[in-house]
């Protein structure tokens, strides 16, 4: 895997960290003198193990110690308490084995990992998303390549940190950013724009906004466009003349594709909102927004709610903005759906992508809240510009999705307590090494992990109505949308 | 949140020391301001705290009128019960105890008058349940019931009893305080031996008879009293029996999530996928026993923003942390993680998106309704809604305690609303001002979205809890 061998470089740091959990495992060794024989052999087996890992090993065993020192005392003190004295010992055998087997694939995945944060991409590579959990977030400036421009690692780090978030803003912002690139931009001598620009220029950029955070479907169309418009550029024009086409070319396209489309969705969808409705919407979407505020300042007497999740709590903004605009708002968060869901006569949905297969493709929990409305008939419209329609198609949410880092899902609080979490960029091995509390080794060691997906896939049925630009649709009409509008 | 509750504030553990050495009104009214702040809430605490007092009430009864003691329970249970109506195993857990002490005296006036009572009450049926004064005739006829007095088998329903007898020389004594959750078979041998004798009678192994009623036909009660009172001997008896018989019910309480955790090996298997809510002990204990054997994976959804605090603690120590231990040794379990199963905690907005790989929910419940249906945390509503979806098995594991009479008319009245602040802090003055903030702490799941219901009695369609509910509770006190 291509966990593996990044771990090459992960020697150095991890150095100074087996030093320091070492100790209590000894320790514990000591103290376990009375355990048998086959707990011996399976330290050994998992020793061996280990080393199969080279000096990665080193990374392990830091991993394994303190859990294995955790767990022999326990066992120990449950046999006293358990009131099957007889199945104690038993338990405690038999469960042993499969700690060690288990941490023999874990010590393997873990070993790689020089940083803190890597690790937690590792914890969370649990069987079916481990897949998903391939490349960590940039949240760091360093070891940037050069050509990424100053306004672009501004918007990276935004994007990392959740400042911009949502699928039609990223795409309008990274589309600016990539505005001031060109502008900045100059073609050296002997080689054409054409050619020049998306190589050198314009792919390490978007290199660097996807390890800050994966692309999303819009973004990829627009990006796709732009180089798209670039190759195409006769290579005879002047630069001058290309550059102010293609700032040209990119203001039309956010007007056309974003702006002009939002304004028509929008004003088709407020006209669906009629006097007396309940709306339901989850999250937050620009353009479900501006729909509620447009049929408001209308005239049309209508309620909201606002069904909301952790970690990003992206209705709380939603339902604040909709609140000062004198609507009536009602919020809950996502565990209260079942009972929210009650009161809506119509589910309004905003899209971070529609599948070529007419399923949606949106914030984690979308689809509970399509679920739960199609249970009780009540229609869900999708609001969504056709910049966000993709050829990509999905069955559920594990084989494509987007995995977060899973320490975001603990409060503030939560963290304090599980997680003495540093600045994200800290140089990770000195501070494991200065505060080993057991919530921290917990955190690291323990098979247990957090899950911390952004989005997930909507099935067609439960998706009444699609709202575009270019019309209200049915979901099965998404991958002929597609081809016109990729076609013109 | 009361569970916020540190050691100092009041909470079970404080209730029970108490109870010792506080007269039992002062405890009743102690109990009722616990449950009205919600200091004592979530099924097991209530049960464990209600059939203490109930205990206390019942040695503290110094009449020797069973009528008389009848209405005293019922009195304090009305009490209770208004303190927190939605709390309903306290109800269960009165109507349980309202139930043994009728066993008790009617097996008691059955000793006494032996075949004679009979004779007085087949005239007298009450409607809807006639045939059934002569099926506990022909229990009384072949029977010395003897079993009585020595309290072993002071069991809680007249069908079981039946069986009782039948097979009481063979049953090795230590059986005994399972009776009412074991040999699911044997009732049969008996129960149809009844039907043979008396064809006329419909249902054999049917709710037990009501013809001990205080307020059944007036002559009947006045008679069976009347006996009652002449027999001194056998009156002494009957609140031992009954105080027998409700540390019978307290073991029940204690042992049922261990008789749950029984059934895990059967439905769990290897490298399954599990998807779980909230915290509960039963369920806890359940993935526990499975995992003393198999490996597998556990998915939990952490309840947000009610629960999530004790299922972060579930997880990492296997406890609850706000549950108030009385008994301190025996609750420390290993998480599940120690016992080498990988757990995977996930908001509860993953579920939809997870739960095409997960191949069982696991539920736990709040308490489960007669038709089937079941009040648990909220979210999982949208699991089991999900479940089907997929076409995923929803287990509930439940202990018969949490299993009320009470059928779900008007499901809104079930829904308990917390506090908003867990779902935006109140500091956020300007958002709480505009927005209507709603938290449910629970979501009424309907009878067609379980598959399955696992309690201590074993597993059950979700369509027969109505006759688990019927063997449990007696027809008179399901309006107390």
């Amino acid at each position: 895997m291509d966990t593996q061998s990044s771990s090459a470089t992960a020697k150095t740091p991890t150095g100074t960290v087996p030093n320091e959990p070492k100790p209590p495992s000894q320790q514990a060794q000591g103290e376990n003198q009375k355990l048998s024989g086959a707990e011996l052999k399976k330290r050994a087996k998992a020793e061996k193990a280990a080393r199969r890992a080279q000096q990665q090993a080193a990374g392990g065993k830091d991993i394994k110690s303190p859990k294995e020192s955790k767990q022999a005392p326990k066992d120990r003190d449950s046999k006293p308490a358990s009131k099957e004295s007889k199945q104690g010992p038993k338990d405690s055998e038999k469960s042993k084995p499969m700690p060690v087997r288990r941490r023999q694939s874990l010590s393997i995945a873990s070993t790689k990992e020089p940083k803190g944060e890597v690790k937690q991409y590792a914890k969370q590579a649990f069987g079916l998303f481990g897949h998903l959990s391939g490349v960590p977030r940039n949240h760091s400036l360093v070891g940037v390549s050069k050509e990424v421009h100053p306004a672009v690692l501004a918007l990276g780090l935004q994007y990392s940190s959740y400042v911009i978030c949502g699928s039609t803003a990223r795409c309008v912002s990274m589309l600016l950013a990539f505005k001031s690139v060109i502008e900045s931009y100059t073609t050296p001598s002997g080689t054409a724009l054409a050619r020049n620009l998306v190589s050198h220029v314009l792919s390490p950029n978007i290199e660097f906004l996807k390890s800050c955070r994966a692309i999303s479907i819009s973004q990829g169309n627009a990006i796709r466009w732009l180089k798209d418009l670039i190759v195409k550029i006769d290579p005879s024009v002047s630069e001058s003349e290309a550059k102010s086409h293609l700032l040209n070319s990119i203001d039309n396209f956010i007007l056309q594709r974003i702006t002009a489309a939002d304004e028509l969705i929008s004003l088709n969808a407020s006209q669906k909102i009629q006097a007396g409705d309940v709306i339901l919407t989850y999250a937050s979407s620009s353009i479900v927004q501006t729909t509620l505020i447009k049929a408001h300042k209308a005239g049309t007497p209508f309620r909201v709610v606002v069904v909301d999740s952790k970690p990003l709590y992206e209705g709380k903004r939603l339902a604040k903005t909709l609140a000062k605009h004198g609507l009536q708002v009602s919020y809950g968060l996502i565990s209260s759906a079942s009972h929210a869901i009650k009161d809506a006569t119509k589910v309004f949905l905003g899209a971070s992508a529609m599948l070529s297969n007419g399923r949606l493709y949106s914030r984690v929990g979308t689809a509970i809240i399509a679920m739960l409305a199609d249970e009780r008939n009540i229609p869900v419209i999708v609001l969504c510009e056709s910049v966000k329609f993709t050829e990509r198609v999905a069955l559920d949410s594990i084989v494509g999705n987007e995995v977060a880092p899973s320490e975001e899902l603990l409060s503030e609080a939560e963290r304090d307590v599980l997680v003495p979490l540093k600045p994200l960029n800290r140089d990770p091995s000195s501070d494991i090494a200065a505060d080993k509390s057991d919530a921290r080794t917990w955190w690291m060691g323990e098979p247990l992990q957090m899950l911390n997906l952004m989005y997930d896939v909507t099935p067609s049925d439960y998706i009444k109505l699609v709202i575009t630009e270019n019309g209200s649709l049915p979901s099965s009409s998404v991958p002929v949308v597609h081809r016109i509008s990729t076609n013109i | 949140m009361p569970p916020t509750t540190v050691t100092v504030a009041p909470g079970l553990s404080s209730f029970l020391k108490s109870l010792k050495n506080t007269p039992v009104d002062s405890s009743i009214e102690h109990f009722i301001a616990l449950l009205k702040r919600r200091q004592i809430r979530n099924s097991r605490p209530c049960a464990i705290a209600t059939t203490q007092l109930l205990l206390r009430v019942v040695a503290e009864f110094k009449f020797r009128d069973v009528d008389k003691l009848l209405r005293r329970v019922r009195e304090v249970g009305q009490r209770l019960i208004a303190a927190q109506p939605r709390e309903m195993v306290v109800g269960n857990i009165v109507r349980r105890v309202l139930g043994l002490i009728r066993e008790v005296a009617e097996d008691d006036a059955e000793v006494d008058t032996n075949a004679i009572s009979d004779i007085g009450n087949s005239p007298v049926p009450l409607q809807s349940e006639f045939p059934r004064p002569t099926l506990a005739s022909s229990m009384s006829t072949f029977s010395p019931l003897r079993y009585g007095s020595t309290s072993m088998d002071s069991s809680l329903h007249q069908s079981e009893s039946m069986s009782d007898q039948g097979e009481l020389p063979h049953r090795p004594p230590l059986l005994t305080s399972h009776t009412s959750y074991s040999v699911p078979n044997a009732p049969m041998v008996t129960s149809l031996f009844g039907l043979f004798s008396h064809p006329d009678s419909p249902s054999a192994s049917s709710t037990p008879t009501g013809y001990n009623s205080p307020n059944g036909k007036g002559t009947l009660t006045a008679q069976n009293l009347e006996r009652l009172s002449e027999s001194t001997s056998s009156k002494a008896n009957i609140k031992a029996e009954v105080q027998e018989g409700i540390k019978e019910l307290m073991d029940e309480l204690e042992q049922s999530d261990d008789l749950i955790a029984a059934n895990a090996l059967d439905h769990i298997h290897s490298n399954e996928i599990i998807l779980t809510h909230s915290a509960s002990t039963s369920v806890q204990k359940f993935l526990l026993a499975a995992a003393k054997k198999r490996k597998f994976t556990v998915v939990h959804a952490e309840a947000h923003p009610n629960d999530h605090h004790a299922t972060h603690a579930m997880t990492l120590t296997g406890t609850k942390r706000d549950y108030d231990d009385d008994s301190d040794a025996e609750d420390r379990w290993k998480p599940l993680t120690a016992a080498g199963i990988t757990v995977v905690m996930i908001p509860d907005s993953h579920v939809f998106a997870i739960m095409s790989r997960v191949n069982k929910v696991i539920l736990a419940t709040h308490t489960v309704l007669a038709n089937g249906g079941l009040v648990a945390a909220a979210g999982a509503r949208v699991i089991a809604k999900a479940a089907k979806v997929h076409q995923t098995p929803v287990v509930v594991v439940s202990g018969v305690y949490k299993l009320s009479p009470v059928y779900p008319f008007d499901i809104e009245e079930l829904i308990e609303y917390g506090d908003a602040g867990n779902v935006v802090p109140y500091e956020d003055g300007d958002f709480v001002d505009k927005v209507d903030v709603d938290n449910p702490l629970y979501d009424y799941v309907p009878a067609d979205l379980v598959d399955l219901y696992i309690t201590n009695l074993g597993g059950h369609a979700p369509s027969y809890l109505y006759r688990i509910v019927a063997d449990h509770y007696r027809v008179e006190d399901i309006n107390l």
